[in-house]
């Protein structure tokens, strides 16, 4: 049902499945509108990397709608790295979306987690992704080629790492660029 | 004997900035394979926020991710950056943000729809539809003093006020639009050519738009009602009635095509200049920035410290930021940016197969990509290449709709 108001699962609702599975969970929010303040809110679920595939799984089964969704953005926290998937859910109503975001941490020893393109396919992009920029091995993807950098970029460096692993060159460039001028 | 054929698109078109190529396996005219390779060129523009720019400078290189869309994306940084470090933005700020962002859609759309008759051999078209979409760069240009990259957003508000006098412009260009959408919707809607060249092109089903995840008037055009500025709330929106525009609201249904993608935009046109008029009517008075001190305002966000997600409905779809601050790291610890287009080239494959070549230059345009098709391409027959220009392809495309036009 489209358009309607109410009947669609809140962010409440969503919190309170997740929490009776056993995942913690927290909520975000900020007002927005001046006339008609309503706040925006990011439901934030902290997911184990064995549990991960599954809980995707329990997600689509849950949801009343198909979860829209945006991004996986990912940090390197310095001994590990954190995956955030973010997704939308409640879409189609006036001013009942919310975000709903995965929190998935790897340990820098064993940067591993599945795919869910069979789940999600319009994870693949993102997917792809992750593996060039952060050097997340994601196990079991169905296309594994590069994603934004091109076929001849250095093996073993990654854009997005703040260890050895990251880029160096360009900053380097940059420092030489910054003496000149 | 049967040749498979493949035909490479790309990887750089000369008039649309971005690099990307399409690698199409075709059989005779048909296409039955779509490879989509967008390693062709990457700007690092998260890598320069995360470790060499502070905030202020991020939002001006923010700006400049797209030359079209210039306002989406600084204000997606600034939400999320007001969300961590809890600036409280004026309520005449949340207004004037409104109006920048419908203004820049009313351009972007009308810079679309010039494309799209381009793209299918319609020049005059195209010409009219710019001259039309002038009207809007004067405004923009007398409101920012720019036409594009107008660094009008700052954290904790807005840097220029429209002011009564230059609201009487926005009035005026609103009136303006008024008259010419009637003609712009007769030429777009009615034409027989570009029915013919458009209806039952490029189909994406309902169900392929929710699960590829498409954003904006792409995924509106196949019957799902969604339009961040609908359904998530930011900036003064809450205060607006906007609802998702679907093809069936004019025609009663919904195909899913070119055609329902063209209906989309013009409507949404229409939809920008009721906005803006709301908003001009009910502007709230007072400041129009939080703080006006940079040295201060910067102080605050490297004394912050957490994470938060924006979205904002840009012309071409739904744009997510997310950000990550550390305290007492000024750059931004983590930033990650998803334009509309990231997400909509993925229904390139299903609105491709089983057209035309002659189709493709108009397919790729639908989604109004900041990236399109042709700048030249090889043909590869049994191992042996030959290279052909943008013009033939080009021309592929008029002769199809001359050839239908008989």
């Amino acid at each position: 049902m489209a358009g309607g108001g109410g009947e669609k699962m809140n962010v409440d609702e969503a919190k309170q499945k997740f929490e009776e599975a056993g995942y913690e969970t927290w909520v975000t929010e900020r007002i927005a509108g001046v006339r008609n303040k309503v706040a925006r809110k990011t439901l934030w679920i902290r997911v184990q990397k064995d549990k991960f595939r599954e809980t995707m799984q329990f997600f689509k089964d849950m949801a009343d709608q198909y979860p829209h969704f945006s991004i996986i953005s990912c940090t390197d926290l310095g001994s590990n790295v954190e995956l955030n998937y973010h997704f939308a859910l409640g879409y189609g109503s006036h001013l009942e979306e919310y975000v709903v975001t995965f929190k998935v941490s790897l340990p820098k020893d064993d940067l591993e987690i599945d795919s869910i393109a069979d789940i999600f396919p319009a994870v693949i992009y993102s997917e792809r992704e992750i593996q060039e920029m952060m050097g997340v091995i994601v196990k079991n993807i169905p296309d594994g080629r590069h994603m934004f950098l091109t076929k001849d970029f250095p093996s073993g460096v990654y854009p997005w790492r703040r260890d050895e692993a990251g880029v160096k060159e360009t900053n380097k460039l940059y420092e030489r660029w910054k003496d000149e001028a | 004997m049967k040749h498979d054929y493949e035909i490479a698109v790309g990887p750089i078109h000369p008039a649309l900035k971005e690099p990307i190529l399409l690698r199409l396996t075709i059989d005779g005219e048909e296409i039955v394979d779509v490879d989509v390779i967008a390693s062709q060129n990457h700007r690092g523009i998260e890598w320069i926020g995360m470790n060499r720019n502070n905030p202020i400078q991020s939002l001006y290189l923010a700006e400049r991710v797209c030359g079209i869309c210039n306002f989406c994306h600084p204000s997606n940084l600034v939400m999320a950056i007001e969300e961590i470090a809890d600036i409280e933005v004026p309520e005449r700020a949340q207004y004037i943000r409104v109006i920048q962002g419908e203004l820049e859609r009313i351009h972007s759309h009308l810079l679309w729809a010039g494309v799209a008759a381009h793209e299918i051999g319609f020049d005059s078209l195209l010409h009219y539809t710019w001259m039309v979409r002038e009207k809007v760069m004067d405004v923009l240009e007398a409101v920012n003093g720019n036409r594009v990259t107008k660094a009008i957003i700052m954290y904790g508000g807005v840097r220029r006020d429209i002011d009564e006098e230059k609201a009487k412009l926005v009035r005026k260009m609103c009136s303006y639009y008024r008259e010419a959408f009637n003609k712009l919707a007769k030429l777009f809607l009615e034409d027989d050519t570009i029915k013919k060249r458009t209806r039952e092109i490029g189909i994406l089903k309902y169900e392929d738009a929710l699960k590829l995840a498409a954003a904006g008037p792409t995924t509106r055009a196949s019957g799902v009602k969604k339009d961040v500025r609908q359904d998530f709330p930011y900036f003064a929106y809450p205060d607006f009635d906007v609802h998702a525009i679907t093809p069936d609201e004019l025609l009663g249904y919904t195909v899913g095509d070119v055609y329902d993608r063209i209906v989309v935009r013009l409507l949404e046109v229409k939809q920008s200049l009721e906005i803006i008029e709301e908003a001009l009517n009910n502007m709230p008075s007072g400041d129009i920035i939080a703080e006006k001190k940079l040295v201060k305002l910067m102080a605050k966000i490297k004394a912050s410290e957490g994470e938060a997600v924006a979205r904002y409905e840009a012309p071409r779809g739904e744009d997510i930021h997310y950000v990550m601050l550390k305290q007492g790291y000024e750059p931004l610890y983590s930033w990650k940016i998803r334009a509309p287009t990231y997400i909509n080239i993925l229904s390139w494959r299903p609105m491709l197969l089983g057209y035309q070549i002659a189709d493709i230059p108009i397919i790729a345009a639908s989604i109004d990509p900041c990236l399109s098709c042709t700048n030249r391409f090889a043909v590869v027959k049994d191992g042996e290449e030959k290279i052909i220009n943008a013009d033939y392809f080009h021309r592929l495309s008029i002769e199809k709709t001359r050839r239908l036009k008989k």
